[in-house]
């Protein structure tokens, strides 16, 4: 039985093809993804190790929040150096100062940032405890003197004695004197380094002489790091505490993970989820309609005494070969493309140390099962249907038209899109995340269900233009499209499934921006606007503002800072502003107290946080900062929306005391009345120029940046997403040439008869729009549906509260997979036309 | 009427030749695998007569048919369809000369099966994007006897209405020559009767040139004269043949 399987396949292998590229491209983008990420994390945790190599301890204050990548915490006093240093067992305890520094090149840009910190620190003595090593100069001595890694040099055009400028937010006048490097290599993955000497650092980075963030302690050879731990705690104060070199590593590895590498893995595994989808329904496709095609052989089969397990067993087994070999290939692929990915990323200066490629066993053993798990069972069910074949059908003349879909398929099929359509419907009226997800699902899933009983009427639809512009091709393409409604279904739905992610997408993006817009237009009443980017470098000083309020040109000036928090028991991002100034620039539609009331013990919270916890004006919420500091803050106003600012406005002032390095994200002016709007926007640009503050720009520009923004994310998505497009329309490809295979000798009539070849291809690309377009208008429409229904869930959430369908872009996207059609018909279409008409003809 | 270049014919002097080929040879293979499907064949099929074409398996009867009627080329020799040299015509213009000057009847598989009947005697005039004589059109399902079956699709249909079919879609394109490849093989002899009747019909009434390859006497006897096939030559030709005729002649086959 294997051998006939085997050879089975072995002849058939040009129609399969189709199958195997698509588990192939698949598991390769999964293992390329899970490879990738395993390589960065590993390579983090063997910088980590080597930077950490000889600090045994670390001592810090217990307190400590990280939220969004970000950790607050508080900092502990220089006198506990003494103390580590008399602990048992401590051979060298060095001061720790620690926080962010923007170093700004030669030419006045910010160096890195955009992602990997900018790390700003003291210069640690003694060496051991440091390790950075200085290639180039010597180590800062005095007030304005500091050491800069070798990629920062370079990139910023830097060198010993450069003189420039560090913003910690404010800017810093340094010189550079000591270049250094990280364990040898130019910077620490990608970070920007800037030390100081630790007087400079305290004052600085902490804003405290006398302050540290932490001790790093060596201890003696032969002493276990938790031993040193242990003996350490009891040393300390009870707000201070002691984790082991090895933690701080695990740690380390751990904020990375969470903060850029996790996040991107995510991403990327959610992308590869989406492609092997459509794969799966691809490869069902491909196999029903081969399954179909060798009815008779499977009688035969049967005939000949095979029983209907064998039958079931060969068909399957087919589909578990092609599973297999296409993972092996594509985790080969995968490995291979991580590969390639890891020196893109090198290359362009993502900052990923450079470690190697990392192949964690389970991973790769996961790509490749998840090949075969979804290739198994996509040959399944049309295994047990030629399982179903009943052995006379070997004797029987007859082709393999399709049979009507069946009428419980159908009634399954409208039952569940149309309880999906009632839940997206009823999500999105009641702003029910939880009800519009599952809703989108069943949608989609009747939508698959529902595929053959309207592929015959959408395709005698769609097809109606072909017969009038292109008559006998058009008609005969339009029949073809109609003739088989299950492979139709078959291939437009593994197309519809990618379309409806794109368009969902798509909506999502057009929503945002036309929400933005909207508050924007209505809520901001100011002129103009700097926001801070690149939440890995400095924010916008927050003296600034003072400066910008003196100018005779602004009337109001003001600025807003993000937090993480503990409120009310749950961590939180907050905002921190003066909540009487932004009431001045832009409305936040209090619906209860007053902004001018809250004052520098106040706060201001949503309707929907106050609904939630049970607050009115005049109640109070517990916030603690990540220093450990906390306060009961007042209620003094309760806004309508939640959106833009988050649910919670503490005050600037109590933020700025508790945060080290306060800087604001943002800062909104209003221009004097009367003020001309060019002398104004000037006078404030000098301003912000001498600050290195981000530029400003009027409303417009605003607006244009962050449609800008929207629109690099889209089109990231939309490559990521192309991988699953392109797998349907292999698909595609794949359906037209099983289903020119079986008409083989139709078309060596038609041919016979008086078709042009030029004719035949006309006619295999037509089809192959038909079922393009009937794949890409399902998806466009249940994408819409999805999307409103997600937009209009989170109504009231920041910044989702416009729900826009860009009619020309979905239009278009409608248009480009019609053209895909086309592409996807050129290869069967001219192996079909190549076909000799009397080889076609005695075809059986 | 068939006319080989060593006339025995006895065809009228008016009629000119719709298809003729000269020194046609056909060989598959090379080596000690050569197979001479057609080993030098000249013949004319004349103008308004009933032509059928017979030998035994593999005396290149098929192939000969092929190669006239342009689904085939020969490996060397010379193939005129109406004057036109086959040999110069690219794809293109040879489908255009298949569509509009050359019928087909095949034996099975005669109809695209997602096209009703109508449709399906329609195609070749469709395609060449041409208008369907209505008049033509109506005497043609008249004859054909297809008046209640042009919605139908082929499955729908008999055996021998699918032929009738076939053969209406052949006529209505008026070709210069209709080619029929065993036409009734895969019919009863009642139905098969039928088809060629209307075929003779056809060459009688409307003066329609048809030509048949079979193996059967009997078809062949409706025929205006017989061209026998043998190891890839003529060998005989039989002028108004009857089925006892034809018979006879083919038991010296040793068929």
């Amino acid at each position: 039985m294997t051998r006939v399987i085997l050879n089975d396949l072995w002849s058939r292998k040009r129609r399969l093809a189709g199958m195997f590229t698509a588990v192939l491209v698949g598991v390769a983008f999964l293992a390329g993804t899970l490879v990738l990420g395993d390589s960065v994390r590993n390579s983090f945790g063997t910088l980590f190790t080597e930077a950490n190599r000889d600090t045994d301890a670390v001592v810090r204050s217990t307190h400590r929040i990280t939220a969004e990548g970000v950790t607050a915490q508080g900092d502990i006093p220089e006198s506990l150096v003494g103390t580590v240093a008399r602990v048992d067992g401590v051979t060298a305890a060095a001061p720790l100062v620690e926080g962010q520094a923007q170093l700004l090149g030669v030419d006045g840009d910010r160096v890195g940032g955009n992602g990997p910190p900018t790390t700003g620190s003291n210069w640690v003595t003694p060496a051991a405890l440091n390790p950075w090593r200085i290639v180039a100069g010597r180590a800062p001595a005095g007030a304005g003197e500091v050491v800069i890694d070798r990629a920062a040099a370079d990139d910023g055009g830097l060198h010993v004695g450069s003189r420039t400028t560090v913003l910690v937010p404010q800017p810093v006048p340094v010189t550079v004197v000591g270049v250094a490097t990280f364990g040898g290599a130019d910077s620490m993955a990608g970070t920007t380094f800037t030390a100081f000497t630790t007087a400079e650092a305290q004052r600085l980075l902490l804003g405290r002489p006398g302050a540290l963030t932490g001790v790093l302690v060596h201890g003696a050879d032969g002493v276990d790091q938790s031993a040193l731990v242990a003996r350490l705690r009891t040393a300390l104060p009870p707000d201070v505490t002691a984790i082991t070199g090895h933690q701080l590593t695990a740690e380390q590895r751990d904020d990375v993970d969470r903060a850029f590498v996790g996040f991107f893995q995510t991403v990327l595994l959610v992308f590869a989820g989406v492609a092997l989808l459509v794969a799966a329904f691809s490869i069902y496709n491909a196999f029903s309609i081969v399954t179909a095609q060798r009815a008779r052989e499977s009688a035969l089969l049967r005939a000949l005494g095979a029983s209907r397990r064998q039958v079931m067993i060969a068909a399957a087994m087919q589909g578990l070969i092609v599973g297999a070999v296409a993972s092996i290939v594509g985790v080969v692929m995968g490995i291979g493309l991580a590969a390639g990915l890891y020196a893109l990323m090198g290359a362009v200066g993502f900052g990923v140390p450079d470690a190697g490629l990392t192949l964690t066993a389970s991973h790769v053993a996961v790509a490749a099962a998840v090949g075969v798990a979804v290739a198994v069972p996509a040959s399944l069910v049309p295994a047990v249907r030629a399982s179903r074949v009943r052995p006379i059908a070997a004797m029987q003349e007859g082709t393999t038209e399709a049979t009507a879909p069946s009428r419980k398929r159908t009634v399954t099929g409208l039952v569940a899109t149309g309880a999906g359509v009632v839940l997206v419907v009823a999500g999105a009226l009641s702003g029910g995340f939880g009800m519009v997800a599952p809703g989108a699902l069943l949608t989609v899933v009747g939508l698959v269900l529902l595929g053959p009983a309207v592929a015959r009427p959408a395709s005698a639809l769609l097809g109606t233009p072909s017969t009038v512009l292109r008559g006998a091709t058009g008609s005969l393409a339009r029949r073809n499209a109609m003739r088989n409604p299950r492979s139709t279904a078959g291939a437009a739905t593994a197309l519809m499934i990618g379309i409806a992610v794109v368009t969902v997408f798509t909506v999502l993006a057009a929503s945002i921006k036309a929400s933005i817009g909207d508050v924007v237009r209505r809520d901001f009443h100011g002129d103009l606007v700097m926001v801070n980017n690149d939440p890995s470098g400095s924010g916008v000083d927050p003296a600034l503002v003072g400066r910008l309020e003196a100018l005779p040109e602004v009337r109001d000036a003001t600025g807003f800072g993000i937090a993480h928090a503990v409120v009310a028991g749950s961590g939180e991002t907050v905002a921190a502003a003066d909540a009487a100034a932004l009431g001045r620039v832009v409305d936040l539609h209090v619906a209860h107290g007053a902004l001018a009331d809250v004052g520098p013990a106040g706060v201001a919270v949503s309707q929907r946080f106050a609904d939630d916890h049970g607050l009115a004006v005049g109640g109070h919420v517990p916030v603690q900062f990540g220093n450990g500091a906390g306060a009961d803050l007042r209620v003094g106003a309760i806004f309508d929306r939640g959106s833009t600012f988050g649910d919670v406005v503490v005050s600037e002032a109590l933020w700025a005391a508790n945060t080290q390095q306060p800087a604001f994200t943002g800062v909104f002016v209003s221009l004097a009345d009367g003020a001309p709007f060019a002398a104004g926007r000037a006078a404030v640009d000098r301003v912000a120029r001498a600050d290195a503050a981000p530029d400003v720009q009027d409303r417009a520009q605003y607006l244009e940046g962050v449609s800008s923004r929207v629109d690099v994310l889209l089109a990231i998505v939309y490559v990521f997403l192309a991988l699953a497009i392109l797998i349907a329309f292999m698909g595609i490809a794949n359906t037209l040439s099983l289903s020119l295979h079986e008409r083989t000798r139709e078309l060596g009539l038609l041919r016979a008869v008086g078709l042009t070849r030029s004719q035949l291809r006309a006619t295999v690309r037509w089809e192959s729009v038909i079922i393009a377009l009937f794949g890409v208008i399902g998806g466009v429409a249940a994408g819409v549906l999805v999307g409103w229904g997600l937009t209009r869930s989170f109504a009231g959430d920041v910044p989702l509260d416009v729900f826009s369908a860009p009619v020309g872009l979905l239009a278009l996207i409608a248009l480009v997979g019609a053209a895909a059609g086309v592409l996807a018909a050129v290869r069967p279409a001219r192996r079909a036309a190549k076909l000799p008409v009397l080889t076609a003809l005695s075809t059986t | 009427m068939a006319v080989t270049t060593s006339d025995r014919s006895a065809a009228p002097t008016t009629t000119r030749a719709v298809v003729s080929v000269r020194d046609l040879v056909k060989t598959y293979g090379t080596g000690d695998a050569t197979v001479h499907a057609l080993a030098g064949v000249s013949l004319d099929i004349a103008e308004r007569r009933f032509t059928a074409v017979m030998g035994p398996s593999g005396s290149g009867k098929s192939t000969l048919m092929h190669v006239m009627a342009g689904l085939d080329t020969p490996t060397s020799g010379a193939v005129r369809v109406c004057g036109v040299d086959l040999a110069r015509l690219s794809d293109r213009k040879l489908t255009q000369l298949r569509r509009d000057r050359v019928g087909f009847v095949f034996q099975s598989f005669n109809l695209v099966p997602t096209l009703s009947a109508r449709e399906n005697i329609e195609l070749p005039s469709v395609l060449a994007g041409r208008k369907v004589d209505r008049e033509w059109f109506d005497t043609v399902v008249r004859i054909t006897g297809l008046r209640d079956r042009l919605r139908h699709r082929p499955a729908e249909l008999s055996g021998g209405q699918q032929q009738r079919v076939a053969v209406a879609r052949a006529l209505l394109a008026r070709p210069a020559v209709i080619f029929a490849d065993e036409p009734t093989g895969n019919l009863d002899s009642r139905a098969g009767a039928d088809i060629l009747g209307f075929m003779r019909h056809a060459v009688d009434a409307l003066g329609q040139t048809i030509v048949i390859v079979t193996h059967d006497p009997n078809a062949a006897s409706y025929a205006d004269e017989v061209v026998f096939l043998a190891d890839g030559r003529v060998v005989d030709l039989i002028a108004s043949p009857t089925t006892a005729r034809v018979l006879e002649r083919m038991k010296a086959f040793g068929d």
